[in-house]
């Protein structure tokens, strides 16, 4: 069992009241009343995350949660009406830290061009990447807005004019189909890029912010919380093992890690990897690298 | 090519569900293209790039699950609908929930062949057309959504009257049918009483006083408030009337509602003449005469309407409490407040309960006002202002738009309670704390805070004020009844039993030079 830093600590100083927000079958997500964030319960297949505790159950079915059921701290455990107490006392403290962006980028520059080529061929279509068989009308503007707006973006981002990129990153999010929007997914992998200490945009955190700002509204309360979290480099734990890899690693590490995170979701993996390429390449024509 | 869509409030579904679901859809017989996606502006307006947009897809929000369908006809969409559903039900199970969401009226018929009523609470723009559906699947219908059109609701009354079936609403919150609580009521005792009502906490009210008497309902029937209107003419009521006269369980009736029009008076006396069955009547501020003539049994207040009726239904009076006023307790209230301290501000979550309170106060004085009164001389001209007595309904709609009822959302109420807290020509403060399936799970709870703090300023201003709860609830309620009064008791709040206590205790302790 293991648990994101701020969710044990929270727990532990019993500041911790809610209600079940929504139910899945790997993941139940909580309304805390204190912040109003959501925190989220995952069985053992789901891999760490902001706000997140994984305990040792492989389906979370078993505990028939339901949405609504009350979620309260007693003694140092979190119980879930009186369906679920998870002790927290033996669980590994994990934080969500990102690798700093180094200062010898040729490493990076070949593994972007290694993870293109195999998101090409193994990326799931559907969001960002396009479906090549054939798409109904709704798809087809669907890929179109979802194109369009990131070619936009991307412009922006490549001559560092953020204040401009700015309306093209709001016209992105809830677009898409999926809990996750594609659109919301790509911006994930973008921010996570921006908060890269040491990182040409790292400075330009404030972009993030800004999108987050006027992203309540549009889009659901789940990808809200984790376009929140990536807005300030607060990222799954995958996600952050692929940014390493990209970073540091070698080709047979890139896959490894490039796999995990294009098995998110549906489309939302390749989304979040397309993202990451869209802030890295960002990164490296900012820093005259590209 | 029509296209159809249906809209699931706050639900969601795993991404890989989804397109899953999405590919299936789109591989029913008939459907040229279906879309399950969230309910974004960003995938509002693909949709309606394409051509897909429909009003129910135009009001969905981030958090809502859109399924639109486009098919050649409106039955083809139809049953592509009762196609995803099931989809959507195997998805359900696999997941081994035993709750079942069905997205039409049609597919749920279908699905629970033995349900005989439909509880509908969606946008009022739509409303008449679900609550039609189920009328034509032989369903009795609870309708709780308002801004339905007067047309539209004598149309929906005709046609379940012309098929025997009740149709409660439009804009009705209460009701209890074979002894299942339904939007906002109350656990209460089963029992020999039936209510038809025309107001949601007057009835409310008269159940829960049923139940503190020992006695208990058979069906509390509710009408929606425009029912006894001249338009309307008060199908439902006297539908309501037969359908308990046919029960054989209801030995007693009770009505209730505001006084009807003239001509809707006239039917309901003259039904109750042929009624077999003893019938209570408390239409706040009522005609006691014309009730007796028709043989009928009148009641002025929500407390004497339940006792008359567990009399009627065989309580022995010696046996009851009737929990009489606490005349020492005014006397000693009246001695706290200054000369200047004349007036009554009630604060109401429950129109009735407010309506009630304020024809309790309008015995003794003239200058009443309030923004549900009837006299317009007496309504308030700004309802942010109180003037001399005041009674405010906050569950009336002008308080109520784009906000939850006060019922659930205390938070216009409590900072008026503070404002009003601060007049010194203010002499007690009443409110209401309804509990019961569908209200705030801590309305006491939820004032305490204010109640705390108006105290302290008071007495900082060296005056008494003194504030009268009273808590709508049984002890079967979800809510906890005894800890909710002993919360007001606490926090130094004068509890009153009943909501006509209330208003008789707000009115005598302002009572000047008796």
């Amino acid at each position: 069992m293991s648990g994101d830093l701020g969710f044990i600590e929270r727990i532990n100083i019993s500041s911790l009241t809610g209600f079940v927000h929504s139910t899945f079958r790997r993941t139940i997500n909580i309304q805390c009343k204190e912040n109003g964030e959501l925190f989220t319960i995952a069985s053992s297949q789901v891999d760490n995350g902001p706000n997140s505790l994984v305990i040792n159950a492989a389906s979370l079915d078993e505990f028939n949660i339901d949405v609504n059921e009350a979620v309260f701290v007693k003694n140092k455990m979190l119980f879930i009406s009186n369906k679920l107490a998870i002790v927290i006392d033996k669980a590994d403290k994990w934080e969500s830290i990102l690798p700093e962006y180094p200062s010898n980028t040729q490493n990076v520059i070949r593994n972007i061009k290694k993870m293109k080529e195999y998101i090409d061929n193994h990326g799931k279509a559907g969001g960002m990447k396009k479906k090549l068989s054939s798409q109904s009308p709704y798809e087809t503007e669907l890929s179109r807005l979802l194109e369009e707006r990131t070619i936009l973006l991307e412009k922006e981002l490549l001559n560092n004019r953020l204040a401009h990129a700015l309306q093209h990153a709001v016209s992105l999010i809830g677009l898409g189909p999926g809990l996750t929007p594609s659109g919301d997914d790509f911006l994930v992998g973008l921010f996570t890029t921006i908060n890269l200490r040491n990182s040409p945009l790292y400075s330009q955190q404030s972009f993030c912010e800004e999108v987050v700002q006027r992203a309540k509204p549009l889009t659901n309360e789940i990808s809200y919380m984790a376009l929140k979290k990536a807005s300030i480099g607060k990222v799954r734990e995958s996600i952050i093992h692929l940014v390493h890899s990209i970073l540091y690693g070698k080709e047979s590490d890139l896959y490894l890690s490039l796999n995990k995170v294009l098995n998110i979701g549906s489309s939302s993996g390749t989304d979040i990897a397309l993202g990451l390429i869209c802030g890295l390449e960002a990164n490296l024509r900012v820093g005259g690298q590209l | 090519m029509t296209v159809q869509a249906i809209v699931k409030p706050n639900t969601y579904f795993d991404s890989v569900s989804l397109m899953s679901l999405s590919t299936k859809a789109n591989q029913i017989d008939g459907v040229e293209q279906a879309i399950i996606a969230m309910g974004t502006e960003m995938n509002k307006e693909v949709m309606k790039n394409v051509g897909l947009m429909t009003p129910e897809v135009e009001v969905a929000k981030s958090s809502d699950l859109i399924i639109v369908v486009k098919a050649e006809t409106d039955d083809l969409c139809e049953s592509a609908f009762m196609s995803i559903d099931e989809l959507f039900t195997k998805k359900d199970t696999s997941k081994g929930k035993s709750e079942i969401k069905y997205s039409t009226i049609a597919s749920a018929a279908q699905g629970i062949p033995e349900a005989n009523l439909a509880v509908i609470a969606v946008n009022g723009a739509y409303a008449p057309r679900e609550a039609r559906k189920a009328l034509e699947n032989n369903l009795h219908v609870m309708l709780f959504s308002d801004n339905v059109s007067i047309e539209d609701e004598i149309e929906l009354k005709k046609l379940a009257h012309e098929k025997g079936l009740l149709m409660m609403g439009p804009d009705c919150g209460t009701a209890i049918i074979g002894n299942v609580a339904l939007c906002f009521a109350n656990a209460v005792r089963k029992g020999s009483i039936g209510i038809v009502g025309a107001s949601g906490t007057g009835s409310q009210e008269v159940s829960v006083r049923i139940h503190e008497f020992g006695c208990g309902i058979t069906q509390m029937i509710g009408t929606g408030g425009r029912d006894l209107r001249e338009e309307i003419g008060g199908i439902m009521m006297l539908d309501g009337i037969k359908a308990l006269e046919e029960d054989e369980a209801t030995k007693v009736i009770v009505l209730i509602s505001k006084p009807p029009a003239p001509s809707v008076e006239e039917k309901v006396l003259a039904q109750i003449k042929q009624c077999k069955k003893p019938v209570v009547v408390w239409f706040v501020g009522g005609n006691e005469e014309k009730v007796k003539q028709a043989g009928g049994h009148f009641a002025k207040m929500s407390k004497e309407a339940a006792l008359k009726a567990v009399l009627l239904a065989g309580a022995e009076e010696n046996k009851l409490n009737k929990r009489a006023l606490n005349i020492p307790l005014i006397e000693e209230v009246r001695a706290k407040l200054t000369p200047e301290q004349k007036y009554i501000r009630g604060l109401f979550s429950g129109g009735t309960l407010c309506d009630e309170a304020m024809h309790t106060a309008m015995e003794k004085f003239d200058n009443v006002y309030s923004n549900i009164q009837r006299d317009p001389n007496y309504r308030l001209k700004d309802k942010n202002i109180s003037q001399d007595h005041t009674f405010i309904d906050f569950g009336d709609d002008e308080f109520t738009q784009g906000k939850p009822h006060p019922m659930i959302d205390p938070s216009t109420r409590i900072s008026r309670f503070i404002q009003e807290a601060k007049d010194p020509s203010v002499g007690v403060i009443v409110m209401d704390f309804v509990l019961g399936y569908g209200a705030h799970e801590d309305p006491v709870g939820a004032m305490l805070p204010a109640i705390m703090e108006v105290k302290q300023l008071a007495e900082q201003e060296g005056r008494h004020l003194e504030i009268i709860g009273y808590v709508l609830g049984t002890e079967l309620d979800p809510q906890n009844l005894e800890e909710q009064v002993e919360k007001l008791l606490a926090a130094g709040v004068t509890r009153a039993s009943s909501n006509q206590n209330a208003g008789l205790l707000a009115r005598e302790f302002v009572v000047k030079g008796e």
